[in-house]
């Protein structure tokens, strides 16, 4: 049984239908890349899944439930953590802290046991101990995503939701990350990631979909998707009118 | 000089019940970005509980405190649920406005079931206070001076050090990501209207035995922690501390000095200058705080 | 006013001139014909001066969406300046009555013209400020004042011989006026200011964007609410021909706010309703005297929750719903005169764009960028997320102040030009996540953006009928008296771009107008853009939908990471490896260049 599955997920944006009737699902363990160009979709798909927005139609199961009708805040404590778009570190609160509060959903843990973890994250991340009393406003783009990465991981998902990663970070931080993304998919964790950059994630994923304008138009392995003239059109237009 | 050593010391103790509104309003504000034009009435609440508790039915002051207290937070409960979070989702018009109509309604309750007269109670101390040179220290002043340094310093370990604190800092700064992380916002903005609302009581707890507990008290103590908050910078709490004893020490100057009639009006006046010449206040705002 | 207008058809609007005149006249004669018992008459006079000025809030509040807490003090201001005047200073009525408006006038305006550019929660303590100082000065100057004495003896007007001392005539004559300044209030909501003061409350940005200025219009709104309240408090004073301090308190601000809301700020109807139901409401029910301000301070909340629109508003909207959607009628839609700008020339450059940059803090989100559309022709701006496109645009516009860099357009620097000075030189923008002003329909959303400055139209009527071209061109006309909020999300995107349209625009930036649309919405809004492109507009596009980009665009520029990366005919630049390596990331790691 898939550890997450989406059956014709039908959701909203605002006013506008971002999701039309999308279905795929995520085995336990894999890495799965969800692509498209902006504006196809990614990001809804991810809210819907982490309870930001209430799917209009169609089901997605998360370790054999429902989670549909569920809130973020229930969903993060069945093992889902959602790090969003845009990174969202607490701007006024230190690296220590945005990292510790990534355990919120933890219920009945000692402190104690929440700074052990933390410690293991400055372990994963090295590079962020010599920040981490800064705040987070102060923080490069680079160490920002490392931070929301961090504090996701401290949930101890069994899912971790990471919408566009590179976003915004120049090429050799981008290769950082995902050599992390690589490493947590090696502890245990599986990892839906959505990317704009294609090909940098089907350098990890072991499958992919592809969204364009809300639909699901292709779906496959890394090989089937590489240098395929579909994703390309899919992002860089070319296509003969199809529809 | 010893007479400004005097009118220091009062004008502080005045400025920290503005102070200690002013933060009650602007903890309010930082989590749910609505402006709080009732929080005045939480003092005047608290006031009136005490004259009910220690005078009508003649209860010992401690008692009187505590029963203020633990009610205060109730009510701060029933605030929430009454007057923000039907409107949680609405923008910033409709909020203030109902506030506004909160602040009619305690005014108008109390004054119907309490009557127009105003109120006194007797000062808390039987020592009146003492004198160190020039200067003589009023017992109840005092007593707001400390409870005031006593509130801060707790707030600051609570914000700074717990982890429930930075909880709640998280939700003002970014409520979504909090939920997100398993926070329990609508929980902790409940908490925060609590605290505010004991704050609020609290001030008015201290402050009644040296003014007169009337149902416009709160009103004017409202628009002055306003005042307060923008001159310390909206949104600040450091801010909303300074600016609250700055403001008290000012009036208290500017009555003594200048004239008398006109002591509410220097608050607004400060404020007026304020405005147009560094309307961000003394601590500006925040860089980046609220996404 | 409300959405869903519907144009009063002649003889509907004859009968609603009929009624309106017979309604004043019957009015207003009663107090002269019949004798009534002192206190109905004082209950009627304190209603009707007190409906003046919860007028001024239909005004700055209602229409502009401006708050202001000091409606009490510009009363008193008026109050005071009429008791002093006709007693101290033995000036005649209209003289004192006319200082005590000036005098309004200017304070409403000093207290616009410092604050407005704050707006929100500041606006309301400088209100508030404003009163209370007030408040103290009319309590505490005892030597001008009198101080909590107040004023006694208060004259009252004569006018040619005919004297209104008697109550009955002067009665008459504050219903007359509460009738004048309702229905001049009623043609504001409907006149040229009144529809920017709206569109200044739906949506303030795009307002500025659309040639309205925000600023001005805010001022204004402030400064005639205050001349109302002003007008107001003049005429109570010779009504009651007593005042003292505490009648013109923050307290009173906070009834005429209430009187306002309960019956709906947005309408000078919904402002009187309030108005009579909480000045007559409790004296019917005077055996709850004490404890009915608590209930006003209750039915505040309740409001806001179950009624924002008061409780006109909610009567408005249920007889809407019953009448079901208006059927329009046919009306014969004027052509839209687009075709102006192709006598200047094919190729040459409209917008010249050199060395622009747009730093926020370290974040180099646009980097000396140069950018060049030519007339007559589709430009696209395409490149990943976060590459700048929006920044850029936002530059363009004036929502933005560049760090450095020149913008031309047409030859003439704009870089240093508010929104709305841009737009009145003929830059028209749509916005992403669609900014339309939700309150008003869908016709008066596209005439606020004919009537934008320096845009040639005769007159009302030629707004109006610019107006309906641009709708008519985008295909909606038969929707012109629709609520803009209860269009489909691809019609409204339609109605944003007849709204740029109307203002006659001479380069059209369109920040990615297909997003959120279907397929087929996609498909229509091509042919839109082609249809526009074969009238010799110029048209700048931001999208990510490539294969709208390709069908429409006869010239690409590509962002990224804030730098052009390229510049060419669409077949080029969409195979261009670096363009590809942009969208889809590289294989190899390569640093940025």
């Amino acid at each position: 049984m898939p550890l997450l599955e989406l059956d014709r997920l039908v959701a909203t944006y605002g006013k506008v239908e971002a999701l039309r009737a999308v279905s795929m699902h995520v085995e336990a363990g894999e890495i799965v890349a969800l692509l498209g160009a902006n504006g196809a979709g990614k990001s809804t798909t991810m809210r819907a899944i982490s309870g930001l927005v209430g799917p209009a139609s169609g089901s997605i199961r998360f370790d054999g439930r429902d989670i549909g009708a569920l809130g973020p805040e229930a969903i993060v404590r069945l093992g889902v953590a959602h790090v969003p778009e845009g990174r969202r570190i607490f701007p006024g609160l230190t690296v220590k802290e945005n990292i510790l509060l990534g355990g919120s959903n933890r219920r009945a843990v000692r402190r104690a046991a929440l700074e052990a973890d933390m410690e293991r994250m400055f372990g994963i991340f090295p590079e962020l101990r010599p920040f981490a009393d800064a705040l987070g406003w102060t923080l490069s783009g680079g160490q920002q995503q490392m931070v929301a990465i961090a504090r996701g991981l401290m949930s101890r998902p069994k899912l971790l939701l990471l919408d566009e990663p590179s976003l915004g970070l120049a090429p050799l931080v981008v290769q950082q990350v995902f050599r992390v993304i690589a490493e947590i998919r090696q502890q245990g964790t599986t990892v839906l990631l959505v990317e704009q950059n294609a090909n940098m994630a089907l350098g990890i994923a072991d499958r992919g979909y592809v969204l364009e304008a809300g639909r699901l138009v292709i779906a496959g392995t890394p090989a089937d998707l590489r240098d395929n003239e579909e994703v390309r059109a899919a992002y860089l237009g070319g296509r003969a009118q199809a529809q | 000089m010893g007479i400004a050593l005097q009118l220091l010391f009062t004008g502080l103790g005045v400025g920290s019940i503005y102070a200690l509104v002013a933060l009650g309003f602007v903890l309010i504000y930082r989590a749910t970005n609505v402006v709080n034009f009732a929080q005045g009435d939480f003092a005047m609440l608290g006031a009136f509980a005490m004259v009910v508790l220690c005078i009508d039915l003649g209860w010992p002051y401690w008692l009187g405190i505590v029963l203020t207290v633990v009610a205060m937070a109730l009510f701060g409960v029933l605030f929430n649920l009454g007057v923000y979070y039907p409107l949680r989702h609405r923008s910033f018009l409709p909020v203030i406005i109902s506030t506004i109509g909160a602040s009619i309604l305690l005014e108008n309750g109390v004054l119907a079931a309490y009557g127009p007269r105003p109120q006194s109670l007797p000062g808390i101390f039987t020592n009146q206070g003492f004198s160190v040179g020039p200067v003589f220290f009023d017992s109840q002043y005092l007593s707001i001076l400390a409870v005031t340094v006593v509130a801060v310093a707790l707030q600051y370990l609570f914000f700074e050090r717990t982890l429930l604190g930075k909880k709640m800092q998280a939700v003002s700064q970014d409520k979504e990501m909090a939920s997100l992380l398993g926070i329990p916002v609508a929980l902790l903005i409940m908490l925060t209207f609590v605290y505010s609302a004991t704050l609020g009581g609290l001030a008015g707890i201290l402050v009644a035995p040296i003014l007169f507990v009337s149902v416009q008290m709160g009103a004017s103590i409202a628009l002055k922690a306003f005042a307060a908050s923008i001159i310390g910078g909206f949104g600040d709490v450091t801010g909303a501390i300074v600016g609250g004893l700055a403001l008290g020490v000012i009036e208290t100057f500017g009555a003594a000095y200048v004239s008398v009639p006109y002591k509410d009006g220097f608050a607004f006046l400060v404020l007026f200058v304020f405005l147009l010449f560094r309307p961000q206040g003394i601590f500006g705002e925040r860089v980046a705080e609220k996404a | 006013m409300s959405a869903d207008a519907r144009p009063a058809s002649p003889t509907r609007r004859v009968a609603g001139a009929v009624v309106f005149v017979v309604a004043a006249a019957v009015t207003i004669a009663i107090p002269l014909v019949q004798p009534m018992p002192a206190y109905s008459l004082n209950l009627l006079m304190q209603a009707s001066t007190y409906a003046i000025a919860v007028f001024g809030l239909t005004i700055v509040l209602g229409y502009t969406g401006q708050i202001n807490l000091a409606q009490a003090a510009f009363f008193g201001l008026g109050a005071y300046s009429v008791a002093l005047g006709t007693t101290t200073l033995a000036l005649p009525f209209w003289v004192a009555l006319a200082l005590g408006i000036v005098l309004a006038a200017v304070a409403g305006a000093a207290l616009g013209l410092t604050t407005l550019r704050l707006g929100g929660h500041y606006l309301a303590m400088v209100t508030i400020s404003f009163q209370t100082i007030l408040s103290l000065v009319l309590t505490n100057w005892i030597a001008v004042t009198r101080g909590p004495d107040g004023i006694s003896g208060i004259k009252r007007p004569a006018v040619f011989g005919y004297s209104f001392d008697g109550s009955g005539a002067y009665l008459a004559l504050c219903i007359a006026s509460l009738w004048l300044v309702g229905f001049l209030v009623w043609r504001l909501g409907r006149s040229r200011l009144g529809r920017r003061m709206q569109a200044v409350r739906d949506n303030e940005l795009a307002a500025g964007v659309v040639g309205v200025d925000t600023y001005r219009t805010k001022v204004a709104a402030f400064t005639l609410s205050a001349v109302l309240g002003g007008f107001g408090g003049g005429l109570f004073a010779g009504g009651f021909r007593y005042i003292s301090p505490d009648q013109f308190s923050f307290a009173e601000s906070v009834v005429f706010l209430t009187m306002a809301l309960l019956g709906g700020v947005r309408s000078p109807f919904g402002t009187a309703l309030g108005t009579a139901l909480l000045i007559l409401l409790p004296e019917w029910l005077r055996f709850l005297k004490v404890v009915y301000l608590a209930v006003y301070g209750a039915a505040v909340i309740l409001i806001m929750v179950f009624m924002p629109e008061g409780v006109w508003g909610f009567v408005a909207a249920l007889v809407r719903r019953v009448r079901g959607p208006s059927m329009e009628t046919a009306v014969p839609v004027p052509v839209l005169p687009l075709t102006k700008e192709t006598a200047q020339g094919d190729g040459t450059v409209l917008l010249s764009v050199r060395g622009i940059s747009k730093h926020f803090g370290g974040l180099k989100a646009v980097d000396a960028v140069d950018l060049e559309v030519r007339r007559n022709g589709v430009h696209a701006l395409i490149g990943p997320n976060g590459s700048g496109k929006s920044t850029l645009l936002n530059v363009l516009s004036g929502l933005y102040v560049s760090s450095g860099g020149e913008i031309a357009l047409a030859g003439a620097t704009i870089g240093a030009l508010p929104p709305h000075e841009r737009a009145a030189r003929g830059l028209g923008r749509t916005f992403q996540n669609i900014r339309l002003f939700t309150a008003m329909s869908v016709l008066d959303n596209v005439v606020v953006g004919a009537e934008r400055p320096g845009n040639l139209i005769d007159g009302g009527h030629g707004a109006h009928a610019l107006a309906l071209a641009a709708l008519g061109f985008v295909g909606l006309a038969d929707r012109a008296h629709r609520a803009v909020g209860s269009l489909s999300y691809g019609h409204q995107r339609r109605v944003e771009i007849a709204r740029a349209l109307a203002g006659n625009p001479t380069l059209l930036l369109l920040d990615e107008p297909g997003a959120g649309l279907n397929h087929a919405e996609k498909e229509e809004l091509v042919t839109l853009l082609t249809r526009l492109k074969g009238h010799g507009l110029t048209i700048l596009i931001i999208d990510h939908d490539m294969n709208l980009v390709e069908k429409v665009a006869d010239h690409i520029t590509v962002l990224n990471f804030g730098r052009r990366i390229a510049d060419g005919a669409p077949g080029e630049v969409l195979r261009h490896p670096d363009v590809i390596a942009a969208y889809l990331g590289q294989v190899n790691a390569r640093a940025a260049a």
